[in-house]
């Protein structure tokens, strides 16, 4: 990414105060570089709408500061759109308001908007009888209405449904895209953040928990609950023993149960083995290449598309996924035992921090 | 208690109370009287004695003279308590009122600011007197309500050959009750007709002084009026027999020569039918 | 007696329209905008002003009428103005008793739009003046309603206004008290006429303001 820096945070703090009590968000530094799209995962209460609203100027921070060398204005998408009293069109000519411009150009701009997200057809309807599909697209196509250099987008998919999510998707890349807009995106949706996103940004009690490229941060968690806001939800503790198989450590969780990987751990570090579901590969039978151990099915959830396996290995429960209708998964049932394997490349290690 | 028995109750004594008389509901004897004499606080020394004595339960409504004896004429009341003469006698003409007498009488004043701009002191006639006041194109603030003491009013400016409804630039007609007249003359620093009773109850919070004297043209006269009942009720007809007769007995009357002695330092009315002088 | 002549009436029912509109006026003025500033902002001590405001819509309108009486009369602090028993006291004591009506429903107003209203339209970029246009804009129903309320309350008034109006023949004198002073005189058949007019002025006002109102949802 060498794109040039447009929304910059450092040593931001934002106090909340409610009658739950005060929330914190700490951040010592965040930027965001044009064109990019960044993704900003964490748990509930994590901090990530005051994030996005101090990025947005909306919150004011206790100290620190966000500044943007942006050259178009810097916008955000709420989580619950509020249409405004009137029709659609109407909604998006407020976003005009005190800007000198004419008639034509106006509507032109306003077709624009609601075209790019394909609600033009319900430009004169009343904004609050659409439905909470249609309004999120009119809240977007009032955010590029502005022709904003910087999007924010707080949970843009809450509460669509698949084919809604899909379609909006869809149409939010090409506006991306169309628009070279850099965005902010808050989500829970882990499917939509790896489409998505170029960087990843992990928030973990108002703290900035980890930030980097997409990849490094799905594959190469630092930590445990970082591991399973990433969707690494395999962890299991082992470790690292003297023997080595070709050229990897073996970390063990018991002796039937040993996972190859590359480490630059001394033997006896106490490590938790992270995999991911996807890279969790089952096998009855056919002899796997890397395997690590065998364990017993639990339970096969199958919800038509994919179908979850959850097996016990060594006294935890991993998880895996597999294509529905493929041989393997119509066999499985609760009891069957079955090999697991891991490629090395996707076991990743972290080590296990004393607790304090 | 069990819960029906309370809703036995309940039942009986709504049933009692939806039962009743609607008139004689709200008290045994309706009296209607005049507001001046409701503020006068007569009332509330006699009743309670009367009650007391009789046991029946006055329930008072107090209005201008000009209501009260429209409430007569329509059989609204029981008995009436009024100073307005005349109205008083048509009634009694009419068949309306079965019989008319007079308990108590006392005089008018016409007050206004110590200062006295119009000069009416100097008048020993009421008449006179207001001649000044219009002459003066002082403010005068009439009842305006119908009452015994506007039509007092209109009489002393017929008297006085002036336009019944004043005329001049100070005339302002407050369509009110005696109360309310003398406080906005007091606020205003204005003249006004008032009872005497109400008035010395006023005097020290508006601040006028009475600058009239006791004249034929400002005696009032206060009567009882039996309503002729219009459904066949020997009790109400009796309760209000009853009333006139307390009025006009001679511990009432004496009662009614004290009254006021205390509070302003000389009684507010003259009874009529005492036997021997009371002194006063 | 007989009945008022055309000439008093009219004068009674201009000097009704004389008081009331003004009072109507002066309370909208001064109410919608508090309430609007009270709604929009979270401050300290806004529960306790917001309680006051609640009391105030409670309040008898005859303990104001009281209150602003003693307040005018000759002895009270304000005696020097020599208000008391003039349209400037009834005008006076309408809008101390409309004055909360319009803050409280002006706030529920502003109250019932989404919390995140103002940071959306902020994010927007929408100019500072624009914002209050568009606030105005999505609680017109509502402050309408405010403003029919106030209305309803101001015309329908008696005891106050008699209280510090004294009912004033040529001076003072509205529908209100005029209809009251005839009902206390037993002349029924003048109160009723009078009341036809006022219900009359109440139902053309309102049903004005009530088209304003359903034009507005269409």
């Amino acid at each position: 990414m060498n794109d040039a820096t447009i929304l910059s945070a450092r040593n931001l703090r934002v106090e909340l105060r409610s009658k739950r009590g005060s929330f914190v968000l700490t951040v010592d530094e965040l930027d965001l570089c044009a064109r990019e799209a960044l993704v900003i995962l964490g748990p509930n209460g994590s901090g990530k709408s005051t994030l996005m609203r101090a990025m947005a100027g909306l919150e004011r921070p206790s100290a620190g500061s966000v500044t943007s060398v942006a050259t178009g204005p810097v916008t955000m998408v709420f989580q619950r759109p509020a249409p405004l009293a009137g029709s659609v069109a109407y909604n998006i000519r407020v976003v005009f308001l005190g800007k000198n411009l004419a008639g034509a150009e106006l509507r032109d701009r306003i077709g624009e908007a609601l075209e790019r997200f394909k609600i033009d057809h319900l430009a004169e309807h009343r904004a609050v009888t659409l439905s909470g599909g249609e309004l999120r697209r009119l809240a977007l196509a009032r955010a590029f209405a502005l022709r904003p250099a910087v999007l924010l987008l707080d949970e843009p998919f809450a509460g669509l449904d698949a084919d809604g999510q899909a379609a909006l998707s869809l149409d939010l890349r090409r506006a991306i895209s169309d628009t070279r807009v850099a965005v902010a995106m808050v989500t829970h949706d882990l499917r939509r953040a790896m489409l998505i996103a170029d960087r990843i940004a992990v928030l973990i009690d108002g703290r900035l928990a980890q930030i980097g490229r997409r990849d490094a941060v799905l594959e190469q968690p630092s930590t445990p609950e970082i591991a399973r806001v990433v969707g690494m939800t395999n962890l299991v503790q082992g470790v690292v023993i003297d023997e080595r198989r070709d050229d990897l450590a073996l970390v063990e969780v018991d002796a039937e149960h040993r996972v190859a990987a590359r480490t630059d751990c001394a033997p006896g570090t106490r490590v938790w083995i992270g995999i991911r579901p996807e890279h969790l590969k089952l096998d009855i039978g056919r002899g796997a290449v890397d395997p690590i151990g065998k364990g017993i099915v639990r339970e096969v959830v199958s919800d038509g598309v994919s179908v979850t396996v959850q097996v016990d290995w060594a006294g935890a429960e991993l998880r895996t996924h597999l294509m529905a209708g493929r041989g393997l998964a119509r066999t499985l049932r609760a009891g069957v035992s079955v090999s697991l394997s891991a490629s090395p490349k996707h076991v990743h290690l972290i080590p296990v921090t004393p607790a304090i | 208690m069990t819960r029906p028995r309370i809703l036995h109750l309940l039942i009986a004594a709504l049933a009692t109370a939806a039962c009743s008389d609607p008139i004689a509901d709200e008290g045994d004897l309706l009296l209607v009287t005049t507001t001046s004499l409701r503020d006068s606080g007569l009332l509330s020394a006699l009743l309670p004695v009367f009650q007391e004595r009789t046991g029946v339960r006055p329930q008072v409504i107090a209005v201008g003279s000009g209501a009260a004896l429209r409430m007569g004429r329509d059989g609204n009341a029981d008995v009436l308590l009024t100073h307005a003469p005349e109205g008083e006698e048509a009634l009694v003409a009419s068949g309306a009122a079965v019989s008319r007498t007079t308990v108590m009488e006392n005089y008018f004043v016409i007050a206004g600011p110590p200062e006295d701009p119009a000069g009416v002191r100097a008048e020993k006639s009421p008449a006179d007197a207001i001649r000044r006041i219009a002459d003066a194109s002082a403010q005068f603030i009439s009842r305006g309500d119908d009452s015994g003491t506007h039509r007092r009013e209109v009489a002393l400016l017929r008297e006085a050959g002036l336009d019944p409804a004043g005329g001049w630039p100070g005339f302002v007609s407050s369509g009110a009750g005696m109360g309310q007249t003398l406080q906005i003359a007091g606020e205003r620093r204005a003249y006004v007709l008032s009872d005497i009773g109400t008035f010395l109850a006023f005097r020290e919070r508006i601040e006028l002084e009475s600058l009239s004297q006791p004249a034929p043209s400002l005696r009032n006269v206060y009567s009882v009026l039996r309503i002729a009942p219009d459904r066949f009720d020997p009790a109400r007809a009796e309760r209000a027999a009853q009333f006139e007769a307390f009025m006009i007995d001679a511990k009432t009357q004496r009662q009614i020569a004290d009254f006021g002695r205390e509070r302003f330092g000389r009684p507010l009315f003259r009874p009529l039918h005492l036997k021997s002088p009371s002194g006063s | 007696m007989n009945f008022p002549s055309l000439a008093t009436l009219i004068e009674i029912t201009l000097r009704t329209l004389a008081i009331c509109i003004p009072a109507l006026v002066i309370s909208l003025a001064i109410g919608l905008p508090i309430g609007i500033a009270i709604g929009r902002r979270l401050f300290s001590g806004r529960v306790a002003v917001v309680s006051l405001i609640n009391t105030g819509m409670g309040a008898p309108p005859v303990v104001v009428g009281l209150l602003v009486y003693f307040a005018l009369a000759r002895n009270g602090p304000f005696g020097d103005l020599s208000w008391l028993y003039s349209g400037q006291a009834m005008i006076l004591a309408q809008v101390m008793i409309a004055l909360p009506l319009v803050v409280g429903i002006t706030l529920a107003a502003v109250g019932s739009l989404d919390e995140d209203w103002e940071l959306q339209v902020r994010s927007l970029g929408v100019p500072k003046r624009w914002r209050l246009w568009l606030l105005v804009r999505e609680i017109r129903l509502g402050l309408l309603a405010a403003v029919i309320t106030a209305l309803g309350g101001i015309l329908s008034e008696v005891g106050a206004v008699w209280m510090v109006g004294g009912n004033l023949e040529g001076e003072t004198r509205v529908l209100t008290t005029a209809i009251l002073m005839y009902t206390q005189m037993g002349e029924l058949e003048i109160a009723f006429g009078l009341a036809a007019i006022l219900v009359g002025l109440m139902l053309v006002l309102a049903g004005l303001l009530t088209a304003v109102q359903q034009s507005g949802r269409t």
